[in-house]
């Protein structure tokens, strides 16, 4: 009974990047400090009609929306992405139309209170 | 080598004619004409040929039992070679040989399968991925290959999730590179020490792997030019009807003459090693 209940529930997995929880935070630190020193070229190059410091918050709400991840893997992955995405905006293969789609400006807003839910034809 | 494949060559040549051959187009055309004037075809001793078995269909694809058996062969000789990274072998559709082994061998089986002299798969054929969420380990990852010296190919899986890396074969095959970005773009699986893994498919700024089984068929975006903006914009999507469902099962059996086919895949007992 007891060799049942003392099943093992952390499973050995291979790391993706990181070994610890430092080194993992240390790569979200450094791909931030690379976008932040990378955004006043990017808005330069590519026409961007946000000024840098828009960016800046943008890049920061960006980080935030992830702020309470714990899994070391996950944070990696999400490391490696945000790295695929900055090399493809220094070297300009993202156009200004794709940067611009972070800033999300088309999406239409939600309807919050009752009248405007009304109007809008939504339960 | 040359005289073996000599042989079978010519033993082939002996063998194949017999069920076309010309006397048993004869006895088939005796056998119809005594039908056609008697009324019954008991008196004839030719024996029957039996519709059902699956080398006398038509319709289904004959298998060169001499191929499989090399396949055979050759499948419980990788496992022998490789016995610590190859979990099963098996054949499927009859003549496919496929090798499932642990995702940590990928680089050493690759190798052994390339460079080994009786197998010289030089050729890198395709990489495809798979995606079933109910299991633990949800990605499956296809390599084929090809042996040009051999005429052979063969089909080496192994399996991942979303998380887990896999080892990049760009070292030893060079053509493997856009594969895994495919991979990698499609699927969300992550090859490490490759040498430039990014999107190869999807436009810049798509999110998430369209060939996983949980992105939604429409996407998540729809694109428009937008007069205002002077340019793209990327919209969520909103479908005006929602994604229907259709129960497509059939309450009668669809293929009646596939009841009794081999199954998909064979498994090839592999021997235990010696200790």
């Amino acid at each position: 009974m007891t060799s049942k209940l003392a099943k093992p529930v952390v499973r050995q997995v291979k790391p993706l990047l990181s070994l610890d929880k430092e080194e993992a935070r240390k790569r979200a630190l450094n791909l931030y400090k690379a976008w932040y020193r990378q955004i006043p070229y990017i808005v330069r190059d590519s026409y961007l009609p946000k000024s840098v410091e828009q960016c800046r918050a943008k890049l920061r709400e960006e980080f935030e929306k992830h702020r309470n991840l714990t899994d070391i893997r996950v944070i990696d992955m999400l490391v490696i992405k945000g790295q695929m995405e900055l090399k493809s905006c220094a070297n300009k293969w993202s156009q200004s139309c794709h940067i611009m789609n972070f800033f999300k400006e088309s999406y239409e807003q939600k309807p919050k209170d009752f009248l405007s839910k009304f109007m809008d034809g939504r339960p | 080598m040359a005289s073996q494949l000599f042989r079978l060559a010519v033993r082939n040549t002996t063998q194949l004619p017999k069920i076309f051959s010309g006397k048993q187009l004869l006895q088939n055309c005796i056998r119809t004409s005594t039908t056609a004037v008697h009324g019954t075809s008991e008196k004839c001793d030719i024996p029957e040929i039996k519709p059902t078995s699956p080398e006398q269909r038509v319709t289904v694809r004959k298998y060169d039992a001499e191929l499989r058996e090399r396949l055979t062969d050759f499948g419980r000789y990788v496992a022998e070679c490789l016995p610590r990274y190859v979990q099963r072998v098996q054949l499927t559709c009859g003549d496919e040989l496929e090798i499932l082994i642990a995702p940590e061998g990928i680089l050493p089986v690759i190798m052994f399968l390339k460079c080994h002299h009786n197998a010289q798969y030089t050729n890198i054929t395709d990489i495809a991925g798979m995606d079933v969420p109910s299991r633990m380990y949800r990605f499956e990852i296809i390599y084929n290959l090809l042996s040009v010296r051999y005429n052979s190919r063969i089909r080496v899986k192994t399996y991942t999730d979303e998380l887990t890396p896999v080892d990049s074969i760009c070292e030893i095959f060079k053509g493997a590179n856009w594969y895994e970005r495919e991979a990698w773009d499609m699927y969300g699986i992550f090859f490490s020490n490759h040498p430039d893994l990014r999107r190869i498919l999807t436009d810049y700024g798509f999110e998430g792997h369209p060939q996983r089984r949980d992105f939604p068929l429409s996407g998540y975006v729809e694109v428009r030019f937008d007069d205002e903006r002077k340019r793209v914009v990327a919209e969520p999507v909103e479908l005006s009807q929602e994604f229907r469902k259709f129960d497509l099962s059939n309450p009668w059996e669809q293929f009646p003459n596939f009841r009794d086919a081999p199954p998909a895949a064979e498994e090839i007992p592999i021997p235990e090693p010696k200790k």
